[in-house]
């Protein structure tokens, strides 16, 4: 094979193709694209952070570029990345998982992509405009607000984000609407796949959660461009009113970004226990129950805002509660690995991975929801450690391990295992080294958002070690990459069903034409190509 | 009263001890599973096909409701003891944050940066913010509390060990929110009678020439020296300047032997030390800027 880019080798008509095609798994890819691009960019900022931090009173970057480069780190892994890989996997793999030839509103759906990568363009812009917003991904008003923030970054951030977010937003009636109606003969919603189920949750967290994103930048467009004051107390705002319509988008955005990685690893684990995954209607059960919690704990992020005991009572009664059916999914995992036989691929060792680092994530999330805990470490290193517990530990390691799995599908080749096993290996070691300090940092007083600390507190040794983790957890992705350069052009050929799985998506050939089956298929279980492959084993209907 | 801190430990302890038992139960049942259903251990036959069981669920859903149960218990306790609920403070202090300074006021006595305390005995502070959102933190006094433009909010304190308690802003409030450092002194109530004379009180000194260059530029428009001309508001009351350990809320510590150095360097050029900082550097002669940071170091 030449070393001719895969772009080019294509023929032109191709090309063009991709900016005008309306299938749902190109627009996955450009989704899964869009996220891969962003991601490397996010991490790259990351890198920076964290080579400012590695020594006490460093001088690497001055103060500005440092508070440019965390706000945009974060609003790049939570929106430009994180949110179009799970949004990119769910286009792909929906209407194949359920038997649909596409989703329901194709040409809504290559609206959606566009807005969403604009809404990143317009973000990045502000760099050449003059500068990057500089407030944090949260933008707390009234830091925000034009007397503080008089730059043109902040405004970019806000239109950015709100057509991104319109993006999402329309991305996610389409995936709903798909998911009612589109499914295939037999395939009763209590037969679809988890990661579809997933999937359908998170899409009416999106609907639930994003207007009020979009309602508060508005709001922040008013008070920057038209002389408003919503939330500037000195004009009769409300500065608290901002965190409220934030975070009230912000926790559901959580769950948004792990529910489809937990779908993701609910395929993953069964098929590589080869087993059915144990408790099907709980991990289902469990989401919408996890859903329905969500648009209830948003003010565990402002404890210490003097909301009033009654408030943070209520608050983090129900951030506790929230642990409940995250623990029914953990021990319903572990139970459908129990008696099976598993075969430890790539795929699988991050999908335990994800486990593993999402229990250190969730056990500190509720160290958080206790008010007194919270008053101590929140808006320090702890809370830093806590999220990228959830979000990398978690959700990320979901993607890899859905990555590892579906790669064959969307390409035709496996990924190489042996390098998926240095990712895995160098992902796990970087990882913690770089995160697992950070909890004492935290609990020590090192905050947040500081571009450097004084010798005299000691934080030196502990934030040279998440630095060099941080280094490791470079070269996984570099390892990462290579594998998904390298496999793409010359992996080994997968087939229709590399794995022995045991739904639709890998009854059709790999990867699949564009109507998806030669004919609509029809199920009778939860395992169709099980089922099919098994006729003696069947799955009970 | 037990200060705030420490019931927070005790706490910590309780639910971090919990913590650590689940971590160890679950992990070690992912590895237990890992390990003993591998497949390279099981060659021949197919795998089990359960996929259901009530009880089982029923058991995990309701095991960790009751351990959240008793921790949410544990925790309105808490609560309401480093609320300070029924015990009426000796002592309200006014503090206010400022981009990238603290402002603290004895009844009207500000001093800045440096908050001093008397030993072993509650404290209120009445916090809020002259511009942005921030957070008064110094983590071995346990608690933080967000200071919100318009809003007093109140933060029980209370040290048990005299001594110096060192803290900083947790709330992202600009470009140098990493250089707005507090700094506790816990003092015996004798030693802080004194302090809180020695702050009172205005400057001590008669007017020098030193003092008429402060008088004469523009920074009077910011601070204010009580017993002077000077009353700007905008900046640090600097009436006992000199007696302060850091400055610029930490970017430079003082010793004996360098504060008039670092008086002299902070003076010529703010932003060398503090990037952003609102204080402008004022063009002055290297003899004005000898004279002006003696005179101030002075202002004991």
């Amino acid at each position: 094979m030449t070393a001719v880019p895969l772009w080019v080798r294509l023929p032109a008509r191709e090309r063009v193709g991709w900016l005008r095609t309306v299938d749902h798994k190109a627009i996955g890819v450009l989704y899964i694209g869009m996220g891969v691009a962003f991601f490397a960019i996010g991490g790259l900022e990351a890198l920076l952070l964290r080579a400012q931090l590695a020594t006490p009173e460093e001088r690497l970057l001055d103060p500005e570029t440092f508070n440019q480069a965390f706000t945009v780190h974060g609003v790049t892994m939570i929106l430009l990345a994180v949110v179009p890989l799970l949004v990119g996997f769910a286009n792909y793999l929906v209407p194949l998982m359920i038997g649909a030839p596409d989703v329901a509103f194709p040409r809504l759906n290559a609206l959606s992509f566009w807005l969403s990568l604009v809404g990143g363009i317009v973000l990045y812009f502000s760099f050449l405009a003059g500068g990057a917003p500089d407030t944090g991904w949260f933008s707390y008003a009234p830091l925000s607000e034009r007397a503080f923030a008089p730059g043109t970054g902040v405004d970019y951030y806000i239109l950015g984000l709100a057509v991104n977010g319109a993006g999402t937003i329309i991305g996610a009636i389409n995936l709903a609407v798909t998911i009612l109606l589109m499914r295939c003969p037999g395939m009763a919603i209590s037969r679809v796949p988890l990661f579809v189920w997933m999937t359908l949750v998170t899409s009416v967290l999106i609907l639930g959660a994003y207007p009020a994103l979009t309602a508060a930048l508005v709001m922040l467009l008013v008070d920057r461009q038209l002389g408003g004051h919503f939330f500037d107390p000195g004009g009769g705002g409300q500065a608290v009113l901002w965190q409220h319509l934030f975070w009230f988008f912000g926790h559901p955005e959580v769950y948004i970004m792990v529910l489809p990685a937990m779908g993701m690893i609910s395929e993953v684990i069964p098929v590589f226990s080869r087993k059915p995954i144990f408790g099907y209607g709980f991990v289902a059960g469990s989401s919408v129950a996890i859903a329905f919690l969500s648009f209830g704990v948003w003010a565990h992020h402002m404890f210490a805002v003097g909301l009033g005991d009654t408030e943070n009572a209520i608050f983090s009664a129900t951030s506790m509660l929230i642990a409940i059916p995250t623990g029914v999914k953990i021990f319903n995992w572990i139970a459908t690995m129990v008696g099976g036989r598993l075969r430890m691929t790539t795929a699988m060792l991050f999908a335990v991975g994800f486990i593993a680092m999402f229990v250190i994530g969730g056990l500190s999330g509720v160290s958080l929801a206790v008010v007194p805990i919270d008053l101590a470490v929140t808006d320090s290193y702890y809370v830093v450690a806590h999220l990228h517990y959830v979000l990398f530990g978690g959700t990320m390691l979901g993607i890899f391990a859905g990555t590892y799995y579906w790669f064959p599908k969307m390409t035709g080749r496996l990924l190489n295992e042996v390098l998926g096993r240095w990712h895995f290996w160098t992902t796990f070691v970087g990882f913690n080294l770089t995160f697992l300090p950070q909890h004492w940092l935290g609990a020590v007083g090192m905050p947040r958002r500081v571009f450097t600390y004084a010798a005299s507190t000691g934080w030196g040794p502990l934030n040279l070690l998440s630095t060099i983790g941080a280094a490791i957890l470079a070269i996984a992705m570099v390892i990462f990459f290579v594998n998904l350069v390298r496999s793409l052009r010359s992996g080994e050929i997968a087939g229709d069903d590399p794995w022995d799985a045991f739904t639709l998506e890998w009854a059709t050939t790999s990867p699949p034409p564009p109507e998806n089956f030669a004919s609509i298929p029809a199920v009778t279980g939860r395992r169709p190509l099980w089922d099919r492959k098994h006729p003696e084993l069947r799955d009970a209907p | 009263m037990r200060p705030p801190a420490d019931a927070i430990g005790t706490l910590s302890l309780v639910v971090g001890a919990i913590a650590v038992l689940i971590f160890i139960g679950v992990e070690g049942a992912l590895v237990f599973a890992i390990w003993r259903y591998r497949a390279s251990r099981h060659v021949a036959g197919e795998p089990a096909t359960f996929e259901r069981n009530r009880r089982l669920e029923i058991a995990w859903t309701a095991a960790p409701a009751l351990i959240l149960a008793v921790i949410f218990v544990l925790t309105l306790g808490t609560m309401a003891e480093i609320s300070g609920a029924g015990v009426t403070p000796a002592m309200r202090i006014a503090a206010t944050g400022h981009q990238w300074w603290w402002e603290f006021s004895y009844g009207g006595v500000k001093t800045a940066n440096e908050l001093h305390i008397p030993l072993d005995t509650p404290i209120d502070l009445d916090l809020t913010s002259a511009d942005v959102i921030h957070s008064f933190w110094v983590p071995e006094l346990g608690p933080k509390m967000d200071m919100l433009p318009g809003v007093t909010n109140h933060l029980r304190l209370s040290a048990r060990r005299a001594g110096s308690y060192e803290g900083q802003c947790s709330e992202f409030c600009g470009i140098e929110h990493a250089w707005m450092r507090i700094r506790v002194v816990v003092q015996t109530q004798s030693e802080f009678d004194a302090w809180l004379a020695v702050q009172s009180k205005p400057r001590t000194t008669v007017e020098t020439d030193a003092e008429k260059i402060f008088l004469a530029n523009i920074c009077v428009s910011c601070h204010t020296i009580r017993g002077t001309d000077a009353k700007g508001t905008a900046g640090p009351d600097l009436t006992h300047v000199g007696s302060r350990v850091t400055i610029g809320a930490g970017v430079l510590e003082n010793t004996d032997a360098n504060i008039v150095a670092n008086m002299r360097g902070w003076l010529a050029d703010p932003q060398r030390y503090k990037p952003g900082a609102l204080m402008p550097s004022v063009p002055l002669s290297n003899a004005d800027l000898d004279a002006l940071a003696a005179y101030l170091v002075s202002l004991k």
